[in-house]
């Protein structure tokens, strides 16, 4: 399968945004910040990518995005679809000699690229789920079914059963105006 | 301690709950079998997923994080959970919190919007540590706790990603070749293995499952193989996000690529459920994709 979001609206932003730029110094400063980490310590030794369960698999890369995050090349980092190849395990993180977190580069890049309305649906679902649920992964009636089986209460004593914390939950989310932009970006793709 | 028992806020997760309820109900009853009372959490939210959630936001994830570790503030008491992506969030953002005054001023002046306050006076565990900590339990009161020994079964440990990774960031020492789950597995009469590659992630995490589910199973797929290298009988995990990958991914796998693997996958708390003597009913292993009779013909 081709290398893509096989998303037409993303891709159509890329048609703008793709390679046009040069480097951005302050890329290197944000990411470092967000992610508490100093990628500019990095050597390129390769580490990480041989660390990667993530790269015999694909052309997702850790090494070169922290390269990236160096240089500054903010619009290559964040429009690359490997960005989000990253299953977080942490591995290059561990392993690194120069005690940079890879991982939390890979994880500061992902919310700058949320602010360039970058960012695949499932994400963007998860975060409207918990908004209106409060859980990511919310129960249903075959789970409530089998739930009262056991002797435990259909709903968890969790926001399910006291829904009365949600509004807690969303006026939190709406402070960083989370669910407004996350709905923002899904509606774009549905025309 | 109240009754002779060490008493926690269960931290329930959304998977566990909503997906695998077989391990809620274990935890609470197996954790009770040994001195340990789990406490219902009232009003608490996803962790929130720190891969999924945390990649869009991480202020956001700081402060949601932080909202459940103050309901449990509230009780005054330390939380214990069962699954690694919770343990990521729910104990990582109490001690970078307790940690650094920046953050925690940052979460704490949104937070005063919902009246609530980041104090940092509990802790965050996970059972399984509960579980083999000899202050709190121990190994040798799970093998006394043990009514039907798990005899003649080959167990292959998945330890998955947060629970020790990133190491510095953890009280653990070891991320490369742990053994103290194996310890637990072993308790219970069963045979722990090992195998090619064991601190592997199992290939859910990052959001990678939603982004790209191919890709994401093609590195599930190769746990598969070297566990059934190792003539495991069954997976045990300390994460319900693991167990679906492992237990859901292989219909998955087996719809896009074709293979069959038909490994059990079982939580370690329904594993210890079984050897305390709980009927596969009473843990719910009916909701499983695969099907855990073969495992189950050999111990029951």
């Amino acid at each position: 399968m081709a290398k893509g979001y096989n998303d037409p609206a993303m891709e159509k932003k890329f048609q703008d945004r793709y390679y046009h730029a040069a480097d951005n110094p302050e890329f290197t400063k944000e990411v470092e910040r967000i992610g508490r980490t100093m990628a500019h310590m990095c050597y390129q030794c390769g580490t990480c990518t041989g660390s990667c369960p993530s790269a015999p698999r694909s052309s997702y890369r850790i090494r070169k995005f922290v390269r990236r995050a160096v240089m500054g090349l903010e619009r290559e980092a964040l429009t690359d679809p490997d960005l989000w190849l990253c299953t977080t395990c942490y591995s290059c993180t561990d392993r690194c000699p120069r005690g940079i977190a890879p991982t939390d580069i890979i994880m500061a890049m992902r919310n700058l690229a949320f602010k360039w309305d970058i960012v695949p649906r499932n994400f963007l679902k998860t975060i409207q789920l918990i908004y209106t649920t409060g859980h990511g992964v919310p129960n249903n009636d075959v789970n409530r079914a089998a739930r009262v089986k056991l002797g435990l209460d259909a709903e968890p004593e969790t926001t399910h059963k006291y829904p009365e914390f949600l509004p807690g939950i969303q006026k939190i989310m709406d402070h960083y105006k989370m669910k407004e932009n996350a709905d923002r970006i899904l509606s774009e793709g549905e025309h | 301690m109240h009754n002779g028992m060490h008493e926690y806020a269960f931290f329930l997760g959304c998977i566990a709950p909503n997906r695998y309820p077989g391990c809620e109900a274990a935890a609470i009853k197996t954790s009770r079998n040994v001195g340990i009372e789990l406490l219902p959490l009232k009003g608490a939210s996803c962790c929130p997923a720190p891969g999924a959630f945390g990649a869009v936001d991480l202020s956001v994830w700081y402060a949601m994080a932080a909202r459940n570790i103050i309901l449990a503030e509230e009780m005054g008491k330390d939380i214990a959970l069962i699954c690694n992506g919770c343990y990521k969030s729910i104990y990582e953002v109490n001690e970078r919190l307790k940690e650094h005054d920046d953050l925690r001023d940052q979460v704490n002046e949104v937070l005063a919007e919902v009246d609530m306050e980041f104090k940092g006076t509990i802790d965050v565990y996970h059972l399984a540590e509960l579980y083999y900590d000899p202050k709190i339990c121990g190994v040798e009161k799970i093998r006394e706790s043990v009514v039907r020994p798990l005899d003649g079964t080959k167990i292959a440990v998945h330890y998955g990603c947060h629970l020790l990774k990133p190491i510095k960031e953890r009280r653990f020492t070891d991320a490369e070749n742990p053994m103290w789950i194996e310890e637990l597995v072993d308790a219970l009469g069963a045979e722990s293995v090992q195998y090619r590659n064991k601190m592997q992630c199992c290939g859910a995490g990052g959001g990678v499952r939603g982004f790209d589910l191919a890709h994401s199973l093609d590195i599930t797929n190769e746990k598969l193989i070297n566990v059934t290298e190792a003539g495991a009988d069954a997976i045990t995990e300390v994460c319900p996000f693991c167990q679906l990958q492992y237990d859901r991914g292989q219909i998955e796998i087996k719809e896009k690529f074709g293979i069959e693997w038909n490994i059990p996958v079982l939580h370690y708390n329904e594993l210890l459920g079984l050897a305390q003597g709980m009927s596969p009913q009473e843990l719910a292993l009916d909701l499983h994709g695969i099907d855990c009779k073969p495992f189950l013909d050999k111990i029951l």
